[in-house]
């Protein structure tokens, strides 16, 4: 047995179901267009925050200090003997030279990362061989070899092939064996990347012996490294002193909702849409104002009426926020953002793979039900409120 | 049949596939725990600082250790060229120095 009250809601829900049916074109049209924006809102913050959620993950073990010379507001190249001078801080555990850079491919219009370093002193450098399909990373004594990304095998078009050559700086062509390839898991990281040894990549690059790119410093004491970073500051005014802390942060920052161009585009279709929502909901049409007046006559009160119409409302802004996540989150997981990947990697030729799980917290639901459902039930209810209480005899004439 | 049972089917299908997807969410995340394993020996061991996300300019490729000013260092009055620029908001402690 249905409590009285409860029997009521359900007429009254009945009743707003058949309402909604009657004017099915308009109320679809409304559903779907504020799907979309709530599809468009969920898939940026599922996107970005899978990216951020990803970054916090597999950045924990980054470089503990990164040493970077500074000239005319520009990075350029450290001199080796820094290293000794380093080395006079006491705390240092390490200190590894990098040679790393961006090789731009004409041919394909494609941007690699060539990194180059010593990585048997780095911590993991041994089981770094498990990264790989197959092969080996290159050893210090092993010239012209490499481990490559799978989007360089791709663009390369090497397939079988292991040989592949880069130009110089002066034009003159440098050949490289492929004796490594990176694993599909490590995408994120190494989809372009292609790694040499130091001497190779100085080749390369044509950069004097004496230099490296960067420097990176592990410390005894995780405790220490904010204060020995300050120490190389003191040492090397000229250098840029990065913590393992700054760049952990870097991500979290990046994807926020106040990067630019994205949250204005979605912003203006969130506004877009509110116009859209006020236009169509609360200027009743003379049909809508004869109905309610006609309701009054037959003996509803104001407070069933106004149930009515929030119920109408509620139930478009809840269909349309449910189907605008669900849409969202298949867009994210399946689709690998395909609307908005675009937007992410702007004109780079080397596109990664997003296998992301999307990120979806309490939080960010709410904030986008609070932008999105309340100002549509605000913006409905309160003009068939000011409508029921106008005399319906005015109304119906 | 009643217009609020049909909501109700509605609701239940609706439920039904959103609980498929929270079980793909929990697949999903066992999965690339087991990635994430790999990735965390490809970081230590090469010293990388940062995801291959866009490829196309240095201070989006490398946002944490690359400069700041480079969107605007090519001349003075540059304006920004690349897209990913407009999207990408620059790391806090890049306005420090």
């Amino acid at each position: 047995m249905i409590p009285k009250g409860l029997e009521k809601q359900f007429n009254i829900l009945d009743f707003s179901l058949s309402s909604l049916w009657r004017r099915k074109l308009k109320n679809l049209g409304i559903m779907l267009v504020f799907a979309l924006v709530i599809f468009l809102l969920g898939s940026f913050q599922m996107l970005t925050g899978a990216l951020t959620n990803s970054a916090e993950a597999v950045l924990k073990n980054t470089p503990e200090i990164t040493i970077q010379k500074m000239s005319a507001g520009r990075q350029e190249a450290i001199p080796l003997a820094y290293v000794e001078k380093l080395h006079s801080i006491y705390g240092i555990r390490a200190i590894i030279p990098r040679v790393w850079g961006y090789y731009f491919d004409e041919s394909n219009l494609a941007n690699y990362t060539v990194l180059a370093l010593d990585s048997d002193l780095l911590p993991n450098g041994s089981e770094l061989n498990l990264t790989l399909v197959f092969g080996h990373f290159p050893k210090r004594t092993e010239s012209g070899t490499a481990v490559i990304g799978r989007s360089i095998q791709d663009i390369l078009e090497l397939q079988e092939r292991r040989v592949f050559s880069l130009f110089r700086p002066d034009l003159t062509l440098k050949s490289f064996n492929v004796v490594g390839l990176f694993s599909r898991q490590t995408d994120l990281l190494t989809n372009d990347l292609i790694v040499m040894n130091l001497d190779d990549a100085r080749d390369l690059f044509a950069m004097p012996t004496s230099m490296v790119t960067d420097l990176c410093a592990y410390v005894a004491n995780p405790a220490e490294i904010e204060t020995i970073a300050k120490k190389i500051a003191v040492m090397l005014p000229d250098t840029r002193v990065l913590t393992k802390t700054q760049i952990q942060k870097t991500y979290q920052v990046v994807f926020s909702w106040r990067s630019g161009f994205a949250s204005i585009c979605l912003l203006t279709a969130l506004i877009a849409f509110a116009i859209l929502a006020w236009d169509k909901a609360s200027g009743l049409s003379l049909e809508e104002k004869r109905e309610i007046g006609i309701l009054k006559i037959l003996g509803w009160e104001t407070g069933d009426i106004m149930a009515v119409r929030f119920w109408e409302s509620t139930l478009v802004s809840s269909l349309a926020f449910i189907l605008g996540c669900t849409a969202a989150y298949i867009h994210v997981a399946f689709f690998d953002a395909t609307l908005l990947k675009p937007v992410m990697v702007g004109w780079s030729v080397i596109h990664p793979p997003f296998k992301l799980l999307p990120a979806i917290t309490l939080g960010d639901l709410m904030l986008i039900f609070t932008l999105s459902v309340l100002p549509y039930l605000a913006a409905t209810v309160i003009p068939a409120w000011r409508c029921s209480t106008v005399p319906p005899d005015s109304v119906i004439r | 049949m009643r217009p609020s049972q049909i909501l109700l089917f509605l609701l239940l299908l609706l439920t039904l596939i959103d609980g498929t997807l929270f079980l793909h969410s929990r697949r999903l995340d066992k999965n690339l725990k087991s990635e994430r394993a790999l990735q965390a020996i490809t970081v230590a061991g090469l010293g990388l600082t940062d995801l291959c996300i866009a490829t196309e300019a240095r201070y989006t490729r490398h946002p944490a250790v690359s400069d700041s000013m480079a969107p605007f260092m090519d001349h003075p009055g540059a304006i920004e060229h690349f897209p990913t620029g407009s999207f990408w908001n620059v790391p806090e402690h890049k306005s420090k120095r």
